[in-house]
């Protein structure tokens, strides 16, 4: 690889939005209306403006060195053997959560729209595509995602207005009638889902930019936007289905999707608005891929990391159909162990990075 | 050269297994198209009954062959989903539940609570939330199902249509939908409804293509009352008055006709264009109180007395009296509901909304909080046109 891959500032926003909104938009809705009722959409936005102190985080930690990736900086910081154990780490990290990714899209295929259809059969498709991207290389996964940003913001216009109709604003009502425990707890599980997993993006941020000032400014508008969205999504599934049918939901936006009508004509349309998350699942899975492939290979020392996309593909497919025996086991996973596992990678390693610095340049 | 492409020629073959299709995969001619369920008590156990399209009676342009467009099939399980299954022994085709247009539950098994069965319209991926739920009437949904129609001739599209229209134009029928029903089932804050659909005159008669033959058929299923809900379980219904009181204060009204006496004898009637209904809720002294305000707009329609219809002074007169009409249908159905102790109107939600705290001491006892709730009402009725002519014929018949 002679020329260095670059990315752009408004492709960077792009990745930033489409990785955030990933797979939270199918569930999201569910979770926080089960812990926070009607006002899930208030954890939301508190969700929102935490997230943007973590991206003036994860600034920092990737202009420690800004001409190396999240990898190399945690080795230079930490030193070769404590660096070392920490990407590897990283590592099994975005391989499990990778695999997750995976089971994830099998499973709401397998749930709602092909019953019977073998999940590998799924998993493996998924698998290929994201791989082809990693073989590609960041820079046309990016371009990529420029390509089909139009697609998603189409897809959910369309979705936010044919079903406003059907909106029942009373069903926010009352506001504000969550405990502030709740409140807490659904605030944390937003974060954990939507922001703390884009500590991954340091992976090609800023290294690879071409302009590392304007994707800054790109990483929190993107950010900013992608919560929004989640935040509409979630407010359309209260008002329109109901707090307590939101709740019921496993995948409460495809709920959402199946009572557009219009006219009963258009209706009906709900597969073709999944494109949408496949979309923003697809750009969360590459980031855990290319965080596990980049990893490995500061670890090991390669030139570069193509000769690994194939066999940890395969490794990704067989242990998807591992990491969780069925559906109730992943629901658990979510609830009690994502939220500490993703903090540590999001939000402790980055302090402790920060911290660590300073420390050693005082000395 | 040769070496890549005959790479890709192996990793091409390699996809075709998965690329082949959804496993599950069923063609329109494998499908039983299930346009409605019907769902009976049959002691311990669930009597089920579907209506199959028979997609060649319907779409044959050539006039049918004589077969009934429709066809039933029954089956009892100790489940609804093992009573489904079983069905495949008597059906020729796997049932498809995607288009179902009408859900009818039998009195009986409403009056035992509908709770289990309505999981598994919610749990099943074929299931969609968009079909009208119904209660049968003094008869089995089995019966309802198996009556034929004229004019519609899938006698669900017929249950389908005739809901929707009757509740944009009649108002004593609630058009509900899965969603809506489980909501209103879990939600302390109010209770369910559904419309009752009843069979009228001979029973036997309407299962033959025979019913159909005639322009003044023998046997119709028609909509008749709301049934009223506590949980999932039937305890009362309301006759046509309160129903359309009912679909008023729920502002579930969109067109109706009231009809009203006039001052000098005789009756005649407006039409109701337009309705909004809001409910406000409140404490007061530690009670709960409620006012229903109710706009509506209406025409006059049809006149069927001696009145002076071209003084603005009249119309007043009629709005007034329109007005006290539809309020005492309004009360008639508060009254039912009060008396059942069913807030089936939602005032519990109104009071949750604005007074959280009140709500949180006394959700679990709302129902009798309900029963001596003091509601009031705030009718305006405005009429704003009187049709194509000005006076009445009435006025100048010849004695």
């Amino acid at each position: 690889m002679g020329t260095k891959e670059k990315i752009s500032p408004r492709q960077f926003a792009i990745l930033v939005i489409l990785c955030a909104i990933g797979t939270p938009i199918l569930i999201i809705p569910a979770t926080l209306t089960s812990i926070a009722k009607q006002d899930g959409w208030i954890a939301a936005c508190l969700g929102i403006a935490i997230s943007l102190v973590l991206v003036r985080l994860y600034i920092a930690v990737g202009n420690l060195q800004s001409e190396k990736s999240l990898f190399a900086v945690i080795e230079h910081v930490l030193g070769s053997w404590l660096g070392k154990a920490v990407n590897l780490a990283i590592v099994f990290f975005c391989l499990v959560t990778a695999s997750e990714v995976l089971y994830f899209i099998g499973n709401f295929m397998t749930t709602q729209i092909m019953q019977t259809t073998p999940m590998q059969a799924i998993n493996i498709l998924f698998a290929i595509v994201v791989m082809m991207g990693m073989r590609l290389g960041i820079e046309s996964l990016a371009r990529s995602a420029e390509l089909l940003f139009p697609v998603f913001v189409l897809l959910i216009l369309v979705l936010a207005v044919f079903t406003t109709p059907q909106i029942h604003l009373e069903r926010l009502q009352p506001v504000m009638e969550t405990n502030m425990k709740s409140m807490a707890w659904a605030t944390m599980y937003f974060i954990g889902t939507f922001s703390l997993t884009s500590f991954l993006l340091l992976t090609v941020f800023p290294s690879d930019m071409d302009s590392p000032q304007a994707a800054s400014k790109g990483f929190y508008r993107g950010m900013l936007i992608a919560g929004l969205v989640l935040v509409v999504i979630i407010v359309l599934s209260i008002t329109v289905l109901g707090t307590d049918m939101t709740a019921r939901q496993t995948y409460p936006s495809y709920a959402l999707a199946k009572k557009i009508n219009v006219g009963h004509f258009l209706q009906r349309i709900e597969i073709v608005m999944a494109i949408m998350w496949f979309i923003t699942i697809f750009y969360r899975m590459a980031f855990y891929v290319y965080g596990a492939l980049l990893g490995m290979k500061q670890l090991f020392h390669l030139k570069d990391y193509r000769p690994l996309v194939w066999p940890v593909g395969m490794l990704l497919v067989a242990l998807s159909m591992l990491v969780h025996p069925n559906v109730m086991h992943s629901e658990e996973y979510n609830r009690s162990v994502w939220v500490p596992f993703v903090s540590t990678y999001g939000l402790y390693l980055p302090i402790l990075l920060l911290i660590v610095h300073a420390i050693r340049r005082k000395k | 050269m040769a070496r890549k492409a005959a790479w890709l020629f192996i990793f091409l073959l390699m996809l075709s297994p998965i690329l082949s299709g959804c496993w599950n995969r069923r063609e329109l001619n494998d499908l039983a198209i299930v346009a409605a369920v019907g769902i009976d008590k049959a002691k311990d156990k669930y009597l089920v009954t579907v209506q199959v399209v028979d997609p060649g009676e319907v779409a044959s342009r050539r006039g049918s062959a004589g077969q009934s467009p429709v066809s039933t099939y029954h089956a009892v399980g100790g489940t609804v989903f093992e009573a489904i299954r079983k069905m495949t022994t008597s059906t020729p085709r796997k049932l498809y539940f995607s288009h179902l247009r009408i859900f009818v539950i039998g009195e009986e098994l409403a009056r035992q609570g509908m709770g289990e069965v309505l999981d598994l319209l919610s749990r099943d991926q074929e299931g969609r939330t968009d079909f009208y739920i119904t209660v049968a009437k003094d008869t089995t949904a089995q019966a309802v199902l198996n009556v034929l129609t004229p004019l519609e001739k899938i006698p669900a599209s017929k249950l389908y249509a005739s809901l929707e229209v009757s509740a944009k134009s009649w108002a004593p029928t609630v058009a509900v939908q899965l969603d809506e029903l489980i909501t209103n089932i879990v939600d302390p804050g109010i209770q369910a409804t559904l419309t009752g659909v009843t069979i009228r005159g001979d029973l036997e008669a309407g299962n033959k293509k025979k019913n159909l033959e005639s322009p003044d058929v023998p046997t119709r299923i028609q909509y008749k009352g709301i049934a009223i809900f506590r949980g999932d379980k039937l305890v009362g219904w309301m006759n046509e008055e309160e129903s359309k009181g009912y679909s008023n204060i729920t502002d579930q009204l969109h067109s109706t006709v009231v009809e009203t006496a006039c001052p000098n004898g005789g009756k005649m009637a407006v039409e109701v264009i337009r309705s909004k209904t809001s409910i406000k809720a409140k404490i007061r002294d530690g009670k709960p109180e409620a006012e229903v305000i109710m706009h509506t707009e209406a025409n006059v329609a049809d006149v069927e007395c001696k009145i002076k219809l071209t003084k603005s002074s009249t119309l007043y007169e009629l709005e007034n009296a329109a007005g006290a009409a539809m309020q005492k249908h309004a009360e008639h159905a508060i009254v039912k509901a009060q008396r059942l102790k069913c807030d089936v109107f939602g005032f519990g939600d109104a009071i949750h909304r604005a007074a959280p705290g009140y709500w949180k001491h006394n959700k679990d006892n709302w129902d009798e909080q309900f029963a001596k709730m003091p509601i009031r009402f705030k009718v305006n009725v405005k009429i704003r046109r009187i049709g194509t002519i000005g006076e009445s014929i009435m006025n100048d018949l010849k004695e």
